[in-house]
């Protein structure tokens, strides 16, 4: 019995989250080569990941001591194999995972540690894509993109549904506004999905794999949704994928993940054609 | 009267008297010269088809009596009907008794004539002897209703009396469902049917007949009771299925412990409990009003389990969903976890809804008057089994056709939960990979994200304890044994 269970981990300490100023100092500096993104100096990261550590179940370590900045509008894409943590780390980003240690500030504000209260604000702000499109099976398409805007902004239906076929055009999807999910083939889905994270005006979106769960000939359409909204709109987007080829056009900063540790970041050509870590090149070598 | 006061009132008083007086007077001195023929009793047997009432219109045996009085001897007697009654002058039977003797006395003569018949006898009846006439193929009148029978006698001297009229005969009136099972009485091919010992016990058509209508109240009551107990079951189960679900421990507790007594005992015992407990407690309530309450409250633990696992049905990707456009946890169960729960729970409860239709039948142990009490009556009354029989078919009529509609709702909720037919364009593989095992789907997409194998437990006590399919066993009552 003993010798089965694993050992459990020690929480690892870490240091309290750096002020406002100091980090933004010390991220300009940092990043300024890693990004292809347009920030000037004195601008703040939107997401600051300080040292985060994520445990399950206080045996298997997923993430370990993760340092990542988001500036407004950049595009960061996650890259790495199964199993590396960077799912792990975007659901700590709006909380559906709970960091075990480490600082996750949004706008300068530390989200870690808060109140179900606290937490159902924080999360409006903060988009969010799934894998397997989690739309509302009993509402339509516009529904869908409807409901966060009414229940949760408190907007009125007149505007929540104006804003909701707004958001439906631009992934192209229109005609399909009264359409039930079930109606609706994968791709069609996941750029309603898309649509219902736009419709809040978050300051990120997370994009969890979006393109995971769909045919081959259905994954160009969402990846043409999030290419325009990444190259018109200046959302700031954070995305999981195994799409190098968009990675590598629409990506302001790219970063690689194994075992839970950010191997390597920086520009999508850097990273792509002269890779420094050894592992970063035999994933990028195996994919393509 | 045209006085006032007390003394006007006194003088009223005294007059009735002295004409209560008079008329007594007068009845004794111009009575009849002696009743010679007393009339004792007139019954008539028995026509109902398995009951014990007499019904108008339909042959049967009048059985009239009187005692011949001292001084005097009867040669005739004829009997009148009101109404439509007729009598048959083919099969009378007279019987004469001088104390515990007979007399040898027959029929010389017997003519009907429509509601009346005059009965000669061989010889003529001896005085103080009891005169008993039984006249067969007799129909009473078809309207029903307290018939009496009239008549006059003849006496050797040569003159003719009045009978008194007898005691009343109840008659029931002749329907045309009495008239039905009527033709079916003569029919041969029913007789034949009815020959058969098994078909004559369980299906006898006479009694499926007039059972389907004697046991329509109760059926009736049937239905008002699991109507009625049914949205007090849903809401209650609801609570406790929210209870069940909830994060404190108090709330959790009180609900596995309402829902296990309750799952875990027979509704007999529930019944009995509350029928004989409350009284003794002093607390009297309808029955019927009882009936649906022990029904809501049984009915009440079954449904809270189908809810909990109904809303721990719902993929864990919808709560994740709502949580990222920052629903709370009462917005998130309200609008998007209990709307699908609802289509998804509907199949199973109305399979709980034909249980609790069926087993209204317990409370005929306790006198609640529906179904299953009066097709008892009615076995009791006929000593035959259709009845049951027939209330078989009034628990089928409700049940045969819900299940047939748990079939089609069940087949359209798979359909749509696939988006089969409906969807334009996609190919069958998208559908399949998106489709998977079916309802639970997103559960295998959700679940996919990397060193997930741990739990993934939500902040803010949003996720409730999570389970990805349904367990079809604790959903299920079984056949009803396990109640």
């Amino acid at each position: 019995m003993v010798g089965k269970r694993k050992a459990k981990l020690e929480l690892p300490v870490v240091p309290p989250p750096l002020g406002a100023e100091e980090a933004a100092r010390g991220a300009f500096a940092a990043d300024r080569d890693l990004t292809s993104h347009h920030f000037v100096e004195g601008e703040h990261p939107i997401v600051r990941i300080e040292h985060l550590n994520k445990t399950f179940d206080g045996t298997t370590q997923v993430l370990r001591d993760v340092n990542l900045n988001v500036w407004p509008g950049e595009v960061v894409v996650v890259l790495g194999p199964s199993g590396s943590g960077k799912s792990t780390m975007l659901r700590c980003i709006n909380l559906l995972e709970i960091p075990t240690a480490g600082h996750i500030l949004i706008e300068d504000e530390e989200i870690t540690g808060k109140g179900a209260t606290d937490v159902n604000k924080l999360r409006r702000d903060v988009g969010m894509v799934f894998q397997s499109f989690n739309l509302f099976p009993h509402l339509t398409a516009k529904e869908n993109v409807m409901i966060g805007q009414t229940k949760v902004l408190g907007k009125s239906k007149g505007e929540a549904e104006k804003e909701a076929l707004i958001q439906l055009e631009a992934v192209g999807l229109l005609d399909r506004a009264d359409y039930k999910p079930a109606a609706l083939s994968g791709g069609q889905q996941q750029r309603v999905a898309i649509a219902r994270a736009v419709a809040m005006h978050p300051n990120v979106i997370l994009f969890d794999e979006p393109t995971s769960a769909l045919d081959p000939e259905l994954v160009r359409g969402v990846l043409d949704v999030m290419r325009d909204l990444a190259e018109n709109s200046g959302m700031t987007m954070i995305i999981v994928t195994h799409e190098m080829g968009f990675a590598r056009d629409v990506a302001d900063r790219v970063v690689f993940m194994e075992d839970g540790v950010v191997v390597e970041q920086g520009r999508p050509e850097k990273v792509f054609d002269h890779p420094e870590n050894q592992r970063t090149a035999e994933f990028l070598g195996s994919i393509e | 009267m045209p006085v006032s006061g007390k003394h006007a009132a006194g003088q009223g008083r005294a007059l009735r008297a002295l004409v209560l007086a008079c008329a007594l007077l007068v009845s004794l001195l111009i009575a009849p010269p002696a009743l010679a023929l007393t009339t004792n009793k007139a019954t008539a047997r028995p026509n109902e088809d398995g009951g014990h009432n007499v019904i108008g219109g339909l042959p049967t045996r009048l059985t009239w009596e009187g005692t011949v009085d001292a001084g005097e001897q009867v040669v005739s007697v004829t009997l009148t009907l009101p109404g439509d009654g007729t009598f048959e002058d083919a099969s009378v039977k007279v019987t004469v008794l001088d104390g515990l003797d007979r007399v040898p006395i027959g029929v010389a003569s017997a003519s009907a004539e429509g509601d009346s018949i005059t009965v000669a006898f061989s010889e003529p009846i001896p005085a103080g002897s009891l005169l008993r006439l039984e006249l067969e193929d007799t129909h009473l009148p078809s309207e029903g209703g307290a018939v009496s029978v009239t008549g006059s006698y003849a006496t050797a001297a040569g003159a003719t009396v009045e009978l008194e009229a007898s005691e009343p005969i109840a008659v029931i009136a002749n329907t045309w469902l009495q008239q039905a099972v009527a033709a079916l009485d003569a029919s041969p091919a029913v007789q034949a049917w009815n020959s058969n010992q098994f078909l004559g016990m369980f299906f006898k058509p006479q009694l499926m007949l007039t059972s389907l209508f004697s046991l329509f109240p109760g059926w009736l009551v049937c239905l008002a009771i699991v109507l009625a107990a049914y949205p007090f079951a849903i809401a209650l189960g609801l609570l406790f299925a929210l209870m069940k679900i909830s994060h404190n421990p108090l709330l959790r507790a009180i609900s596995v412990v309402y829902i296990n007594i309750l799952r875990g005992t027979p509704l007999f015992l529930q019944i009995y409990i509350m029928f004989f407990g409350l009284p003794m407690l002093g607390i009297v309530i309808d029955n019927n009003v009882l009936g649906v309450a022990v029904m809501a409250i049984n009915s009440s633990a079954y449904l809270a389990e189908i809810f909990r696992a109904g809303i721990q049905s719902i993929p864990q990707g919808q709560y994740e969903a709502a949580a990222s456009l920052g629903m709370n946890r009462i917005q998130t169960m309200f609008t998007i976890i209990l709307p699908q729960t609802v289509r998804r729970v509907i199949p199973t409860v109305t399979s709980d809804f034909i249980t609790s239709y069926k087993d209204t039948s317990l409370l005929s142990s306790v006198g609640v008057m529906e179904l299953m009490m009066f097709a008892k009556n009615a076995t009791s009354v006929s000593g035959n089994i259709t009845p049951y029989v027939t209330a078989a078919l009034f628990y089928l009529v409700v049940t045969l056709p819900l299940i047939k509609v748990v079939g089609i709702i069940e087949k359209n909720l798979a359909r749509s939960e696939r988006g089969q037919g409906t969807r334009p364009g996609a190919k069958a593989k998208a559908s399949q990979a998106h489709a998977g095992g079916g309802p639970s789907l997103e559960i295998a997409g959700s679940s996919h994200f990397e060193g997930a194998d741990g739990e993934h437990s939500l902040p803010g006590g949003l996720l409730a304890p999570f389970v990805p399919a349904m367990p079809a066993a604790s959903m299920q009552r079984g056949d009803g044994h396990g109640r």
